[in-house]
């Protein structure tokens, strides 16, 4: 038997980030990972599993466990953060199918912007937090469990008005600085935190600041830094994901920190390989919603070769996977990952 | 007042935009009115032809989303100046009427409003429910209105799917209408696939789309 043979999933991710030899890509996510074919046999709606830990968590295992995830990851919304800033989140608890919970109303201005010291304790951070501890204790110590935080720019766009931050951007560039500056502290805090409830690997997740919305060199001055900052105070394993057009900033990316950058469909994950050599692992480069939701068996096999080969370290989704996908494609995207030997 | 002086307001309108530079526009659009250019015609060859170059300069990558909301505020100013002096020959046949709204569970709104202030521009009567507006409201308001499109959109991924069944409801009850759909998470095959008519790739494509759909109006009063 070889030395790679016997892994568990967490020993597959671990020796994946400390570039130790493997026996087979791992397949997990940084992005939301659980599907509706697993919410309902659970006998839950989907605005529940946002809403209590336990939920939060048996959804994540049973998702994992289901297709065969290397890890489980929890949470799935984009407003935990900002809920437990102080503001309203809509849960959609009345109108049923798939609708993530949405911020009711922002803040006007960055000035206006609460960061609360006690940010652990409010909105449903402690249901995150116990989601963790209740996956690490439910799971075994044989699977890994992930978590992600939205990096400062994309966070900022959840919490101030998007237009008012965009423009501000250009217009009056400290303003936003100071915001960002708070919101990286805030974010540091709380993914620390997380990484004490015992995560193996954390994404930071910076999707508004890609290259499709604002430039490379606005990125370079006022989102990097701070990225860095963030990612330098996390103990490894670390994982930076930018969705959208991330081809004009991936070696910015790469100077951030990161073990690994992910990316979605729309990177060149071949030049990206070529820019970034040995210096990061790549992840990503599916395309989620296509090949879960609307391709052949045949394209969803062929894809996950095409992206292994141009570069590949694990078998990851470049987004949320869409809850209501065709089940079949996963498992076949879970079965092609079993004959992917690194 | 002689072709060249015309012509310098008109590019000064068109300038103003370009270099989102709102108080030169606002100058420049009661000069035009002060001297006598046509609302409508100060509106298209300036205003419109400096969102045109706005969008020339997304595609290539000298401008960004950023650059684009500042450009439709120097342009709403304009719009702010002259709409009101617009003669109602003036625009033609052009006009018509849109539902526009970001799809329910979607709280982003800066793509919706950009294409927004392009309908307008363009003559249109915008009917905006604004965001996270419930599927069925897309419906009502189209049949309320009998608006020949609805354009619908969404900046993620986890949000896109609403739209499929938007589309669905809209068509049944109305076979003809025109449903264009844009946002960042989207390609034309998804758009096709959810039988759409339109499609417009993110938040600066909308523009794109509607810039073209205004350049083919502003050719078409030029023939």
């Amino acid at each position: 038997m070889s030395q790679t043979a016997v892994l568990t999933p967490r020993e597959r991710i671990a020796r994946l980030f400390s570039r130790q030899p493997v026996d087979r890509m791992p397949f997990f996510s940084g992005q939301g990972m659980v599907t509706l074919p697993v919410i309902q046999s659970l006998g839950l709606k989907f605005s529940q599993i946002h809403l209590s830990a336990e939920a939060m968590a048996e959804a994540a295992r049973a998702t994992a466990e289901r297709y065969g995830f290397d890890a489980a990851l929890v949470p799935y919304d984009m407003c935990t953060v900002p809920e437990a800033m102080g503001l309203g989140a809509s849960f959609y608890e009345d109108t049923g199918g798939v609708l993530y919970p949405t911020i009711s109303t922002k803040w006007g201005s960055p000035e206006e912007v609460i960061v609360p010291g006690d940010v652990m304790e409010r909105g449903r951070l402690p249901i995150v937090s116990r989601a963790i501890s209740l996956l690490r204790q439910g799971l075994g110590p044989e699977h890994a469990v992930g978590t992600w935080l939205l990096g400062p720019y994309t966070l900022a766009g959840q919490v101030v008005e998007l237009d008012v931050l965009l423009k501000l951007t250009m217009k009056d560039r400290a303003r936003v600085e100071g915001l960002l500056d708070r919101l990286t502290g805030l974010i540091i805090h709380i993914g620390r935190a997380y990484q004490q409830q015992g995560v193996d690997y954390i994404s930071l997740r910076e999707m508004g600041a890609g290259s499709d919305i604002i430039s490379p060199r606005v990125f370079r001055d006022m989102v990097q830094p701070r990225l860095k900052r963030i990612l330098d105070s996390w103990r490894p394993p670390r994982v930076l994901h930018i969705c959208g057009a991330t081809d004009p900033i991936i070696g910015y990316m790469n100077e951030c920190g990161a073990e690994a950058l992910s990316m979605d469909h729309k990177n060149d994950l071949a030049e990206s390989q070529r820019k970034v050599g040995d210096s990061a692992l790549l992840f990503g480069n599916l395309d989620a919603y296509r090949l879960l939701g609307q391709a052949t068996l045949e394209e969803v096999r062929g894809k996950v070769l095409e992206s292994a080969r141009a570069g590949a370290d694990a078998v990851w989704p470049g987004c949320d996977i869409w809850p209501e996908l065709k089940e079949e494609n996963l498992f076949a995207l879970a079965e092609a990952v079993k004959g992917l030997h690194v | 007042m002689s072709e060249e002086r015309k012509q310098e307001v008109l590019d000064r309108l068109k300038d103003g935009v370009i270099n989102y530079d709102e108080e030169a526009v606002k100058e420049a659009a009661e000069e035009a009115l002060e001297a006598g250019i046509d609302a409508y015609e100060a509106i298209m060859d300036g205003l419109t032809a400096g969102m045109v170059v706005v969008g020339d300069l997304y595609e290539k990558k000298d401008y960004f989303v950023p650059e684009l909301l500042m450009c439709a505020d120097a342009l709403y100013v304009g719009l702010g100046v002259l709409n009101p002096h617009i003669k109602q020959e003036s625009r033609g046949n052009t006009k018509g009427q849109v539902v526009i709204g970001t799809v329910q569970g979607d709280v982003h709104d800066v793509g919706k409003n950009l294409i927004k202030i392009m309908f307008e521009v363009a003559g249109f009567t915008v009917h905006d429910l604004g965001r996270d507006v419930p599927l069925e409201k897309f419906v009502e308001e189209q049949m309320k209105t009998d608006a020949e499109i609805v354009a619908i959109s969404a900046m993620m991924t986890t949000t896109m799917m609403g739209m499929q069944k938007a589309v669905e409801m809209i068509r049944e009850r109305n076979p003809n209408v025109g449903i264009m759909l844009g946002g960042a998470p989207l390609t034309q095959e998804v758009a096709s696939l959810f039988g759409a008519d339109g499609y417009a790739e993110s938040a600066g494509n909308a523009v794109q789309e509607a810039l073209k759909m205004l350049k083919n109006l502003r050719e078409m009063r030029k023939k």
